[in-house]
């Protein structure tokens, strides 16, 4: 087995890049495949509350780098999937306690036993992307339809580039079809035109990911959602299917089945 | 082994020729050399120069770093390959060390005596490109990238982000791409903002020249 390591960035905070990894490594454990995720945002560590793991952590990532514990012992086995690791991100430390060597040699010892490594990166072009970036065979870049995410994450494609990581692939996230309609929200296609990279997913706005995230239950475990059924494509599409975008034309409710129907 | 890396003092600073021979190992030589008179570099602006060497933006801000790590910032990579000086140009380092800068009143250079540099790629938001020249990019020029131009600019691609042409050429320059709408354009001294209602048109190619001291695009009648 020799794993595919794929680092989740994106420049701007508050995208959805930890949501991102926690449901891309929940959907791909559910397919059979055995996944670990890496919380690499040192100081800032919040991967392990979107899984659900917190109160079960005892080493974490950078005790691992300083050699006070053995990698076995920083990896959480989510019970709930057959085969899903965390390695959490130190809370009490900053990112100058790792170099992108010490990411790659850790990233190197889960070749073997993985399927798929997923690195949750921190927000900024600084130390910590350095680090998230420095193991990854691929790149996912989490935008939203917004201008100023967009403008981070082409610097961010830029950055990838320089470093001979590319070519990135694109989740566009928290798409509101509603506002899409109206033009008050960029398209999918107006962030495509700017960013010219491959397009691997997107990920409509919805409230259930709000509720999941505080949970600690990634929206992938639970069906009926439509997020979480994206999320469920793009690690379909990450094991080479094809897989077709969804439309995401909402069923009409009740309410307004029942006002066509009296006004014809 | 020191015979293949040459430093030399000049009034632009230090030029250090790098001879002959694997690129990683020269560098680890450097480094031990600089590290060896650590406090005579100190602070000081180095140019490279690296010979007809293949060099990517990668291993260039590799030697960057190893640079910055003695206090040492580079400013300029001088080379005979095309890739190279394009990689430098991307990593907005010079590409021409020339003679003694003067910083009064550059002298005019007429357009046929400035040389070219055409970069196959998108350049992307914080991606700044400066070269003495005319610049040719083949891809777009997107919002937040900037372009600094001796000479003409050129994009075949959408342009929009900055673009300062004729840096050397002045109000003689022109620049033109087959959309022009950049966030802010100079040419010469001459600095325009496109109408704001520009930025959803169709792929009309313009041409943007000086006329009369304003900045005027006129579409491209072949």
């Amino acid at each position: 087995m020799s794993a595919t390591v794929i680092t989740i960035t994106s420049g701007k905070g508050g995208v959805g890049k930890t949501t991102t990894t926690a449901n891309l490594s929940a959907a791909l454990a559910a397919c059979g495949k055995k996944v670990v995720a890496i919380d690499a945002d040192i100081g800032l560590r919040n991967l392990d509350v979107v899984m659900g793991l917190e109160n079960r952590i005892v080493y974490d990532l950078v005790n691992v780098v300083e050699g006070t514990c053995r990698l076995r012992q920083a990896m959480i086995k989510d019970k709930r999937v057959d085969e899903l690791y965390l390695i959490p991100a130190a809370q009490s430390r900053d990112k100058s306690a790792l170099k992108p060597e010490d990411m790659v040699a850790v990233v190197d010892q889960l070749r073997d036993e993985f399927d798929f490594v997923i690195i949750d990166s921190p927000a900024g072009i600084e130390q910590g992307f350095k680090n998230a970036v420095a193991p990854a065979d691929r790149v996912l870049i989490v935008t939203t339809p917004e201008v100023s995410a967009v403008r981070d994450a082409d610097r961010i494609i830029g950055l990838i580039e320089a470093e001979e990581k590319g070519p990135a692939d694109l989740i566009v996230n928290r798409l509101r079809l509603d506002m899409v309609k109206r033009g008050d929200m960029l398209t999918t296609d107006d962030v495509i035109d700017v960013l010219a990279i491959n397009l691997i997913g997107i990920v409509p706005d919805d409230e259930k990911i709000i509720v999941s995230t505080n949970q600690g239950r990634p929206l992938v475990m639970e069906n009926g959602s439509m997020a979480g059924q994206a999320f469920r494509n793009i690690g379909l599409r990450l094991m080479g299917q094809n897989v077709p975008f969804m439309s995401f034309e909402q069923p009409d409710t009740f309410m307004k089945r029942l006002s066509k129907f009296l006004m014809g | 082994m020191t015979d293949r890396i040459v430093i030399k003092g000049t009034s632009n600073g230090l030029i250090i020729t790098m001879g002959p021979g694997e690129w990683q190992g020269l560098i680890e030589d450097l480094s031990a050399q600089l590290g060896a008179k650590a406090s005579f570099f100190k602070g000081g602006r180095v140019a490279l120069r690296v010979g007809a060497r293949q060099l990517t933006p990668a291993q260039l801000t590799a030697v960057g770093e190893t640079l910055n790590s003695h206090n040492v910032s580079l400013w300029a990579v001088e080379s005979e390959d095309a890739g190279t000086r394009q990689a430098a140009a991307l990593l907005s380092l010079e590409t021409d060390i020339g003679p003694a800068k003067s910083k009064v009143n550059p002298p005019r250079v007429a357009r046929s005596n400035i040389d070219s540099i055409v970069t196959r790629r998108t350049l992307r938001s914080g991606q700044i490109l400066r070269h003495s020249g005319n610049v040719v990019i083949i891809g777009d020029v997107n919002p937040g990238a900037e372009i600094q131009a001796g000479g003409d600019v050129i994009v075949w691609g959408r342009l929009r982000g900055s673009v300062h042409a004729g840096v050397k050429t002045g109000s003689e320059a022109i620049v033109c791409a087959l959309q022009l709408s950049p966030m802010q354009l100079r040419i010469g001294d001459v600095i325009t903002l496109p109408p704001p209602d520009d930025a959803q048109r169709e792929m009309i190619p313009e041409i943007a020249s000086v006329q009369n001291g304003q900045i005027i695009a006129e579409p491209w009648r072949g």
